[in-house]
């Protein structure tokens, strides 16, 4: 170790109580950003994850003015082979749905609900209800009969797995088209309405009910990390021209993108916040350390130390500081981190999901453990640490030798 | 050769709210090497600002300073450091040894300054404690020592890094009589030994009395300077 970290090291414990005191501070400090950033990557994690439980791609393709109208005829022909020209991130899972709205019914009553036509494999990769069904299981891909609910369209219509249910919607030709299905599956979907009002059959039959050929309304994208949906939006927007609409989840859901840009504000505003205080008490810890010390300075400077070793040993001091607080500031905000990705710490709201704009948030909250970002707040830390000691270090520095050997 | 030169210097202070102090008036002095010397005087006579400005501890309000024929006074802060480091030894009277460092730590604290490897840094601490009867001190912290070995070991840090004048600001002023005798007699004996040249600030007669030659200085001026002795060669 050197000189100058030695004496720093044992300065540091010349006064033990003040500078656990300063420590203290920066490692609840630090503890305190780690924490609250894990919490509100944990809520926005938990939203961007949910958008597979609705059914919601990172990116949408659909035609232009679809959204407004929701025409059957306004389709994106071919979408497989749309798809294979398009040049998406590894890892991208894809899919199409031929989309309507229609009314289904039962023997007790009927529901108005969006009909969504889908290649059962690729979906499963698109939605967690496909994937997870609850209670029987999605109809094969030759299963044309075969229809998946959610349970609470189940429930209001009193059918279950086995049960007949009728579906009717507008044709392209204008006419009104019906096919009899029998309930395969029943899914739960964290949003409620969803629950209720979507309803899931073979593309096959979807087209044949709507008297369409090779045609989806949207094509879905899910990619490996969300966070490159915008990018990858404005990509195909150039690849496709005019004639689709490219819309990331951000669009779709204004809400989740709000609350994300919120988010940033507040960990910004919160760290500054903690940070500032963390220097402040740096600074009042070795302003204070440095002052009652100044004959010793001196005599340091007398012996030949020049200007900027003393410089560098008041900042070893604080290097020191923010060493053993940052490191039990770390270990403690990445322990109760690592606790809250296992089991939920927060519950917001009741029941099992809050639905936000369109976006889902889980009431049980976990939080995401992230060691870059915790890490990346820790070397903060260090250079707040070294910012705030420089004060102290360059006003003893300068002070001449033979005042700072006559202070008292 | 001169170690020091001191030609006309003076040196006021202006402190804020007051007015001007003038500390010295125009004091010339020449230190040869291998003197054993002391500066006299009064409190307030300017004992303590004529051995800051010959150790280049502060800078001469006018006239000149030269140490080992180099003119000091328009050196930078970092080349006078550099000076202090190589050159120059000092003894406080209020000791100043670091106290987070051992006694052989504050010995070897120049020489490590000086970029000397750790190694023979420890050695020629050992070998000066050893000469110094202090060899027991080595690993004691200050605060564990008394007023006497915290001097001893105050000038075992002086002259560890072998300077060309060791400058002593009334060293025994914090010692009872036998210590501050032993002491001036084992700074007497390396001078004797080593050819290190001395100058102390005192009023103590019993320090008086060992060196080879005393300036008097009253009110910043020298009134008298007394040779007793020739410097060691």
């Amino acid at each position: 170790m050197s000189t100058i970290l030695k004496i720093a090291w044992r300065s540091i414990w010349r006064n033990w109580r003040r500078t656990l005191i300063s420590m203290s501070a920066v490692g609840v400090g630090l503890f305190l950003v780690v924490v609250y950033s894990g919490v509100l990557a944990g809520v926005l994690g938990d939203a961007k994850d949910q958008l597979d439980n609705v059914g919601m791609g990172h990116v949408e393709i659909t035609a232009a003015g679809w959204r407004v109208r929701r025409g059957v005829s306004q389709s994106i022909s071919s979408p497989d082979a749309l798809l294979a020209r398009l040049h998406l991130p590894p890892g991208s899972e894809t899919g199409w749905r031929v989309v309507t709205r229609g009314l289904v019914s039962s023997a007790r009553g009927s529901e108005g609900v969006e009909l969504q036509g889908v290649a059962w494999t690729r979906e499963r990769g698109l939605s967690t209800y496909v994937r997870e069904v609850r209670i029987g299981q999605h109809p094969s891909a030759d299963d044309d009969r075969g229809i998946l609910i959610g349970e609470r369209l189940a429930d209001r219509l009193k059918v279950k797995v086995g049960s007949k249910v009728r579906v009717m919607a507008q044709r392209a030709d204008g006419e009104i088209g019906a096919e009899l299905y029998r309930v395969r599956g029943i899914f739960h979907s964290l949003s409620p309405a969803i629950s209720r009002h979507r309803v899931m059959v073979g593309e096959t039959s979807a087209r044949r009910l709507l008297g369409i050929g090779d045609v989806a309304h949207q094509i879905v994208i899910q990619l490996d990390r969300a966070g490159d949906a915008d990018g990858v939006a404005a990509r195909l927007r150039s690849e496709l021209g005019g004639g689709y609409e490219v819309l990331s989840y951000g669009d779709l859901l204004p809400a989740l993108r709000n609350i994300e840009r919120l988010a940033d504000l507040f960990v910004w505003v919160a760290a500054l916040f903690i940070y500032g205080l963390v220097g402040l008490g740096i600074l009042n810890t070795l302003l204070m350390s440095v002052l009652e010390r100044t004959r010793e300075f001196g005599v340091l400077r007398a012996v030949g130390t020049r200007p900027g070793r003393v410089v560098a040993q008041v900042l070893g001091e604080s290097f020191w500081i923010a060493t053993l607080s940052g490191a039990l500031g770390l270990a403690a905000g990445l322990a109760l981190t690592w606790y809250g990705a296992q089991h939920a710490i927060l519950t917001i709201g009741g029941g099992e999901a809050l639905e936000y704009g369109g976006a889902i948030l889980r009431s049980g909250v976990k939080t995401r453990f992230s060691l870059t970002q915790a890490l990346r707040a820790t070397s903060l830390v260090y250079v707040m640490a070294l910012v705030t000691a420089l004060y102290p270090a360059w006003k003893v520095a300068r002070l001449p030798p033979a005042r700072a050997l006559h202070s008292s | 050769m001169a170690v020091i030169e001191a030609i006309g210097v003076s040196k006021d202070y202006l402190e804020r709210g007051q007015v001007t102090t003038r500390a010295l008036r125009g004091v010339s002095l020449t230190v040869e090497g291998g003197e054993f010397m002391a500066i006299a005087g009064p409190s307030g006579s300017g004992k303590t600002t004529l051995l800051n400005v010959i150790g280049a501890l502060d800078t001469v309000t006018s006239g000149s300073i030269r140490v080992e024929g180099r003119e000091i006074g328009g050196l930078s802060q970092r080349e006078l450091s550099d000076l202090r480091r190589d050159r120059l030894g000092f003894v406080f009277q209020a000791y100043n040894l670091v106290p987070v460092l051992t006694a052989a730590e504050n010995a070897e604290y120049v020489m490590e300054l000086q970029g000397r490897p750790a190694a023979v840094r420890r050695r020629r601490v050992a070998e000066l404690f050893e000469a110094m009867g202090m060899r027991q001190l080595l690993d004691t912290r200050p605060l564990k020592m008394s007023g006497g070995q915290q001097q001893r070991v105050a000038v075992a840090r002086a002259i560890a890094s072998e300077p060309a004048l060791i400058v002593a600001d009334e060293p025994t002023a914090n010692l009872d009589q036998a210590t501050g005798r032993s002491l001036v007699e084992l700074m007497r004996l390396l001078n004797r030994q080593r050819g290190t040249t001395f100058v102390l600030s005192s009023h103590d007669p019993m320090v008086l009395e060992q060196v080879d030659r005393v300036v008097r200085l009253v009110d910043g001026t020298v009134q008298s300077d007394e040779r007793r002795a020739t410097p060691v060669a």
